[in-house]
Formats: C-alpha cells, sequence, structure tokens
C-alpha cells in the first residue's frame, strides 16, 4: 500500500458496504415474512449471501469507482472483527451435552466429512483452498465456518462466494428432502433429529428440517447442531497452522517464529472470547446482543466480498465445486443416516 | 485474498473492546 487511507476517506466505502449489506438483510427478511404469511416453506437464504450477490452485481456491471475502493477494503478488518465476536456463539461445553453414543457420530461425521471432501476436491482438481473451505463449511457448519475459514487460510474471494453459495444450495435441497427421507423411513424423533443435525449444514437450517419433523426432532437437531457448532475454533484453527505450515516453502530457520507471522492471531481472540462465554462471563441477553454485532460486522464484509468478487474468475471454475459439494453432502447424508438407523435397531439407543 | 496482517490485531481489539462494553451494560441492547 503506498499511502495510508485517511479516515475520512474510508467513509464513502464503509458506506457503500452497508447500504448493500442491508439490502441483503431486507430481502431475507421479506422472503421469510412472504413465506410465514401465504404458509409455504421458503429455504432460508441468509443475508449473507445476499450481500454478496448485490455486490457481485455492482461490481461486476457499474464497477467501484475509485472514491469507494479504500473504504470497501476494510471488509477484512470487519470480516474478523466479527469473527471474533462469533465466538460467544461457540460455548465448549455445548459439546457435553449431547450424551455418549451422539457425540461420537459427532465425530465421526467431522472424520468423514473432512476426508470425503478433500479426496473429492483432489479428485476434480478443484483449488486447494476452495477444498478447505468446502470440507470446513460440510463437516462444522455452513456459512460460519466457511466465513471463520476464510479469514485464516486466506482464501480468495472468489472461492469463498462459491462455498458458501454451494453449502447453501444444498441446504435448502436438504430442508426438503430429509423430512420426506425420515418418514418414508419410519425414523424416531431422536434419530431423526440426530441425523439433520448431523447432515444438514447451515444451523438455521438444521433446525427447521427438525422442526419440520417434529418439535422433539428440532431439540435433537439443535443439539447435535451445536455440538458440531462448537469444534469451529479447533477444526478452523487445524486448517490455520496447515495453511501456514504450507506456505513455507523455503524452508525458513526459525519455523516457530515463521508460523507465528503467517499465523492468523485474530483465531485467538476467537477462541478467548469462546472461552470467555463458556466460563459464564456474558449473560444470555449480552451473548446475543454480541452475536448481532458480529452479523452487523458480517453484513459489511459480504457486500465486500461480493464487490471483490470477478465473476469471470468464478466461472472459470465451472461446476465442479457444485459438483464436488453436492456428491459429498450425499455420501455424509447417507452416511450418518446408515449409522443412526444400525445404532436404533441394533442397541435401540437413539 | 491478500491478508493485511496489521488487520488481525485491530479486530480482535475492537471485538474484546465491544465484548467489554457489552459486558459491563455501557453499550445499549443491539438489535439485529
Amino acid at each position: 500500500m503506498s499511502q495510508i487511507p485517511r479516515p475520512l476517506g474510508l467513509l464513502p466505502g464503509i458506506a457503500l458496504l452497508a447500504a448493500l449489506g442491508f439490502l441483503g438483510k431486507l430481502t431475507e427478511q421479506s422472503i421469510t415474512r412472504y413465506g410465514k404469511a401465504h404458509h409455504v416453506a421458503l429455504p432460508n437464504i441468509e443475508y449473507v449471501l445476499w450481500a454478496i450477490v448485490f455486490g457481485l452485481i455492482v461490481s461486476n456491471t457499474i464497477g467501484v469507482p475509485a472514491v469507494f475502493r479504500a473504504g470497501v477494503a476494510t471488509y477484512e478488518f470487519w470480516l474478523k472483527t466479527g469473527i471474533v465476536l462469533l465466538g460467544v456463539r461457540f460455548l465448549l461445553g455445548d459439546i457435553l451435552k449431547l450424551g455418549g453414543v451422539s457425540l461420537a457420530f459427532v465425530a465421526i461425521e467431522l472424520a468423514v466429512s473432512i476426508a470425503l471432501m478433500t479426496a473429492l476436491g483432489r479428485w476434480l482438481r478443484l483449488s486447494p483452498k476452495l477444498t478447505s473451505l468446502l470440507a470446513i463449511g460440510s463437516a462444522i457448519c455452513g456459512v460460519s465456518a466457511i466465513i471463520a475459514a476464510k479469514g485464516a487460510i486466506e482464501a480468495d474471494d472468489e472461492d469463498a462466494s462459491y462455498a458458501i453459495a454451494a453449502i447453501l444450495a444444498l441446504g435448502a435441497f436438504s430442508l426438503f428432502a430429509f423430512p420426506a427421507i425420515g418418514h418414508a423411513l419410519g425414523l424416531s424423533d431422536h434419530a431423526f433429529g440426530l441425523w439433520a443435525g448431523l447432515a444438514v449444514d447451515n444451523t438455521a437450517e438444521a433446525t427447521a428440517a427438525g422442526a419440520l419433523y417434529s418439535d422433539a426432532a428440532a431439540k435433537f437437531a439443535v443439539l447435535a447442531k451445536t455440538a458440531r457448532n462448537a469444534t469451529i475454533g479447533f477444526v478452523v484453527l487445524g486448517y490455520a497452522i496447515y495453511w501456514a505450515r504450507k506456505s513455507n516453502r523455503q524452508g525458513v530457520e526459525n519455523k516457530a517464529a515463521f508460523l507465528w507471522q503467517k499465523f492468523p492471531k485474530f483465531v485467538l481472540g476467537f477462541l478467548l472470547i469462546s472461552l470467555l462465554a463458556t466460563i459464564g462471563a456474558f449473560t444470555k441477553p449480552q451473548i446475543a446482543d454480541l452475536a448481532n454485532l458480529s452479523r452487523w460486522a458480517f453484513l459489511l464484509t459480504f457486500a465486500g466480498v461480493g464487490l471483490q468478487t470477478n465473476i469471470r474468475e468464478m466461472r472459470k471454475q465451472g461446476l465442479r465445486p457444485l459438483a464436488v459439494g453436492a456428491i459429498g453432502e450425499f455420501a455424509i447424508a447417507g452416511i450418518t443416516l446408515a449409522l443412526i438407523f444400525a445404532a436404533s435397531r441394533w442397541f435401540g439407543t437413539v | 485474498m491478500k491478508r493485511n496482517l496489521t488487520f488481525d490485531w485491530w479486530a480482535v481489539i475492537a471485538a474484546l473492546a465491544a465484548a467489554a462494553l457489552v459486558r459491563f451494560n455501557i453499550l445499549p441492547h443491539i438489535p439485529w
């Protein structure tokens, strides 16, 4: 950077981010309201994706005038601030609430998803970082995990946009498919809830899929999903270290110092806030306030991601990332269903 | 994405400051 932009010079760009992001939020809300008023189950397309779409439209049609650019570049600051604040929603204690057998399923789901997505990504020759994003997104929790990982592994904006779109599209599909399959197999509320919580990636959609089955199923879906979510810090930490190491090609002398230099420090902030929330430093309303604050930060972030996303670059990737996502998700849904089905038949535990 | 490393610490500082303001009820309720 040749010169440090003055604070006032940042304002037009930040205002543009806010305007596009807010438009995304309004769009999500009006679609939800329409669905409720007309009693139709519409897929929940998050403001995050709308903000990306609106940013994409602006930058790939009229472009971003120079006066906005310095402010638009701050989207990375909002991303990281939002991730640190997001830590408040991931209580390490949630992992323990689920119970033994279900917890083992969460561990299996994590391992299988990461291994499967990585293998599929390599097979279809996706860029390694896009593969990492899809693996994290499918293993843990869709959008939040991709958001956190994007910052931690320095993924391209195009990769992040694509991964978020792919995970959300598949989530919308599972919202309709899961309850139908559950009814066809005659799954119990516990078994179905556990399945939805394990195999549907976005928290909102996992909860909705559970709720479409029954209230009890929704409760188990939320429990399984939060247990998955609680692992986000560790998995992102692992990937951050992996990518920081990987960029060390020339063989630097002081490896620890190099790793530290490359390491995304804000991940530590995320873990700290998560720890503070776990030990009860915040009241419930305070947790809700901080979670809302992180949403506002992401609202700015993803308008910026959209503005920096080049459609031509995305089209070069073709449909392969979506194929990896779809094949992987179907396989994960199948494997987790088989596990739960077997456990309920043989042990009667779920 | 070319990472701007200075954002890392600023983000942590900003988030922790916001968390402290909320924790000690200095910042009012934040709606969504």
